[in-house]
């Protein structure tokens, strides 16, 4: 009496036969990108073991060996595969630990993005009335502002109360809090267009006649289905808010220069740019493209394989 | 709808480029008309009120707006300003004949009352009491002759003449719109002499928008005829980025830059459209270590080993670009207080003995400030700085500001250490140790910038009776003396002499003008036909 089993295919099963999985193993840049994005995962989260030396460990910084250029230059030194900064900093240590503050500050924000925009979403799509005419008003005035002004105006409030070095103590959550609080209606209006959708179908019909709660209604029969396209914007606004996040490190307004992201790296090296370092900026900056390209080409093809429209057969 | 956006859309275009290119007519043909100066400093100054802040900033406002009554030329002699003479009447008293037919911007007539009015401004003065605490009072003899008296003999009055730039006394006067007194010093504050200036100097402030730009228009009436100045208008931007700076220089938005930052200073010399005058400084930039904040410098063996662990070579060899002169003491070469034989003392195992000597062995957390658009790569020392110091344990939290805000935590001693830089304003060693290091007394205005609280009533007594010594080879031993005590004791952590640097357009004189006190005498600015 084992029928159930194969009657029904185990999650693996599923995911084996899924169309996701087709459409991965055929689309060669769905594979790279992700392959180049795990890789600049694993080496942020591993940057305390891999690095050659702690950035933040100001005792292990010899201004002495300021300024090398990276192992291909005329004049490296083979203990600083990627070069040194000002302070003589190595920069391949740097750049991995910014590529995890970084990281760290793109997943927190899209977190909180997410959390506010689907609760509101989910809110203002089922109950519909003043309550979704509210949100969605309140939607339509924060999309007219530019996410960056946005976080500028909230970073520059938050300086101005706090002070400068409070602002630097707390800089990471400050970070997801100002990126995250900025861009909820991104969320909030997918979600509620996907609610739109589907609370009148015949499931949601049958789980209101069972007299179940809205709440489990919207968290638990509808919610799941509007996951994909939830799915989709992640992606996007991942890069976004590590694009967000660079953004206003190089208008000094994000990380400090003791605790760099990848912004402020790009940032401190841009004074030496054009004065014969180049690598200061030019290699932090070359790792945020990467890093966010790859983001986004798995958000391409992902849009493509979870919108039922545009199958390619 | 859509048509009606679209045709909004249209107009507004229309519009903005008529706008536009009437914009462009106006410019080219007042550029015919008159010489624009465009500079871009590192930060503008901080108000208007020339008294309000001895700054190399002020200072540079102070000799655009106002004229001093002497000032130093190339060969650091005196040249006749506001003063057309001078003699010593006996050894506390000299007599100064005050030039005739100058008018300030307010149209009143200079007169020697508003030298008299000044000098009392001056005394009231926080920041510029201590140098003008040797002078005992000051008498208009008639409209243009003025007495001024010492306390005692003092050799360097001249040198402080440079420093009293008359201001409007009938401008000053009286209330202000808000019921304060017009001639208030407020500092960090808002007071009417903050916003509002009449000097005798070559231009006037036409337009100022703090932090963003400042207009200066030629004077008119300007007294000194024979300057060969022909600069009509000044636009100063502060523009805080050293990049952005020297791109704006190069890309010919401006026409003079300083400072040239260090790693772009080749790059200005080898450019076709841009020039670079350099000259060694004597600003000396150093750190001060707060005893009153942190016991532990209150020993001096801390305080050595804080001298030791820092490395001066390597920051004005690597951060400076050997644009610097490492220092051991205040003084440079050639002030009287100079001592040939002070060397730096970098030695790590010394410092981490001392420290192990002291009970310091696992060091202790102190917190740092610097400015960052002040001196030359100021943000990037301190942070070296704060590495060197890791070296011996000691945890530094280190915070950078822009100038704005920086001198008012300076003003409260905010940090343990704080970085600053000093040009001694009389060119001599005594205003060192009058400012930085000698025992804080707010009446006098001694040790008004002494952040680190170091005290030696020893030492303040020797400059005391330095400033009153007419031998010049007894004084100097004097002060030399000083100045091995405070190296003895580290009373301070000294960095380096800066040197200085400006660049301009081709077309713009600018050597001629600039000199070792970085007071650029834009009066006298040429400006040749593009």
């Amino acid at each position: 009496m084992n029928a159930p089993s194969s009657a029904l295919p185990s999650r693996w099963e599923r995911f084996r036969d899924s169309y996701l999985l087709y459409s991965f193993k055929r689309d060669i840049v769905a594979q790279i990108s992700l392959m180049v994005f795990i890789a600049l995962v694993a080496v942020a989260v591993l940057a305390p073991w891999l690095s050659p030396m702690n950035p933040y460990d100001l005792a292990q910084i010899d201004i002495l060996s300021s300024e090398l250029p990276p192992f291909w230059v005329d004049g490296s030194d083979a203990e600083y595969l990627l070069g040194t900064d000002a302070q003589g900093r190595d920069m391949l240590s740097t750049i991995l630990y910014g590529a995890r503050v970084s990281l760290m500050i793109g997943f927190g924000a899209v977190a909180l993005q997410a959390l506010i925009g689907v609760c509101f979403g989910l809110l203002a799509g089922y109950l519909g009335g003043r309550i979704d005419a509210f949100l969605m008003r309140l939607a339509d005035i924060q999309l007219s502002f530019s996410t960056l002004m946005v976080a500028i105006i909230v970073g520059a409030l938050v300086k101005a109360i706090f002070g400068g070095e409070t602002f630097s103590a707390y800089a990471v959550p400050l970070l997801i809090l100002i990126i995250g609080l900025a861009e909820w209606p991104q969320y909030a209006r997918t979600v509620r267009a996907s609610v739109l959708a589907e609370k009148n179908k015949e499931y949601v019909d049958a789980a209101r006649v069972m007299g179940l709660r809205s709440k489990r209604i919207m968290f638990r029969h509808i919610l799941p289905n509007t996951l994909s396209p939830i799915f989709v914007i992640s992606t996007v606004q991942i890069a976004n808010a590590i694009i967000s996040e660079a953004a206003l490190s190089f208008l000094g307004l994000g990380m400090p220069e003791t605790h760099p992201s990848l912004g402020s790296l790009i940032k401190a090296g841009f004074d030496y740019i054009q004065s014969g370092s180049w690598w200061i900026t030019l290699i932090p900056g070359a790792v945020l493209i990467v890093l966010v390209l790859s983001i986004n080409l798995l958000g391409d093809w992902l849009r493509d394989v979870m919108n039922p429209r545009l199958y390619k057969g | 709808m859509a048509q009606h956006t679209l045709t909004l859309k249209k107009t507004l275009l229309a519009s903005a480029m008529a706008a536009t290119l009437a914009g462009t007519a106006f410019v080219s043909t007042a550029a015919q008309a008159e010489n624009t100066l465009r500079m871009a400093y590192d930060a503008d100054p901080v108000s208007l009120d020339i008294h309000e802040q001895l700054s190399g900033g002020i200072l540079q406002l102070s000799h655009m707006t106002h004229d001093p009554l002497v000032r130093w030329n190339d060969a650091l002699e005196f040249e006749p300003r506001l003063a057309s003479d001078w003699e010593q009447v006996n050894d506390t008293t000299m007599r100064m004949s005050l030039r005739e037919g100058v008018k300030f911007h307010s149209g009143n007539t200079f007169t020697a009352d508003d030298v008299v009015w000044t000098i009392e401004r001056l005394k009231r003065s926080p920041d510029f009491k201590a140098i003008f605490d040797p002078i005992e009072n000051v008498t208009a003899v008639d409209d243009h002759t003025v007495e001024i008296t010492t306390k005692k003999p003092y050799p360097l009055l001249l040198n402080l003449a440079t420093y009293v730039f008359p201001m409007d006394s009938a401008y000053y006067s009286g209330e202000a719109e808000d019921g304060d007194s017009k001639d208030e010093i407020v500092k960090n504050g808002n007071s009417f002499a903050s916003r509002n200036v009449s000097g005798t100097g070559p231009y006037t402030v036409a337009n100022r928008q703090q932090g963003v730009r400042t207009e200066f228009e030629r004077n008119p009436n300007y007294w000194d005829t024979e300057s060969p100045g022909n600069v009509d208008t000044i636009v100063l931007k502060p523009i805080s980025e050293n990049a952005t700076r020297v791109a704006a220089l190069l890309s010919g938005d401006v026409d003079f830059i300083a400072p040239v930052p260090p790693n772009d200073l080749e790059r200005v010399r080898e450019s076709e459209d841009a020039k670079l005058v350099t000259m060694s400084g004597t600003r000396i930039i150093f750190f001060h270590m707060n005893q009153d904040r942190v016991e532990a410098f209150k020993d001096p063996r801390v305080r050595q080993a804080f001298a030791y662990a820092v490395n001066q070579e390597a920051i004005a060899d690597r951060l400076m670009k050997g644009f610097a002169t490492p220092a051991a003491q205040f003084s440079p070469k050639g002030y009287a207080g100079h001592v040939e034989s002070l060397e730096l003392r970098h030695d790590l195992e010394r410092a981490q003995t001392l420290m192990a000597e002291a009970g310091y062995a696992d060091g202790f957390d102190i917190t740092m400030m610097a400015p960052n658009n002040r001196y030359v790569n100021d943000a990037k020392i301190a942070q070296a700085v704060a590495a060197m110091l890791a070296r011996i344990n000691v945890d530094v939290d280190l915070s950078t500001l822009p100038k704005a805000q920086y001198w008012g935590e300076y003003d409260d001693r905010a940090a343990d250490m704080m970085l600053i830089g000093w040009h001694a304003d009389t060119e001599d060693s005594a205003n060192f140790h009058e400012y930085l290091t000698a025992c804080v007394d707010l009446d006098t205005g001694a040790g008004q910038y002494n952040a680190g609280n170091y005290c030696n009533p020893a030492l303040d007594e020797l400059v005391a009776e330095a400033n009153v010594e007419v031998d010049r080879d007894k004084r100097a031993a004097m002060l030399q003396e000083v100045e091995q005590t405070l190296y003895d004791e580290a009373a301070i952590l000294p960095l380096h002499w800066q040197d200085l640097a400006w660049a301009s357009a081709n077309h713009v004189n600018i050597e001629p003008v600039v000199n070792v006190m970085n007071f650029p005498y834009l009066g006298d600015l040429v400006m040749d036909a593009k």
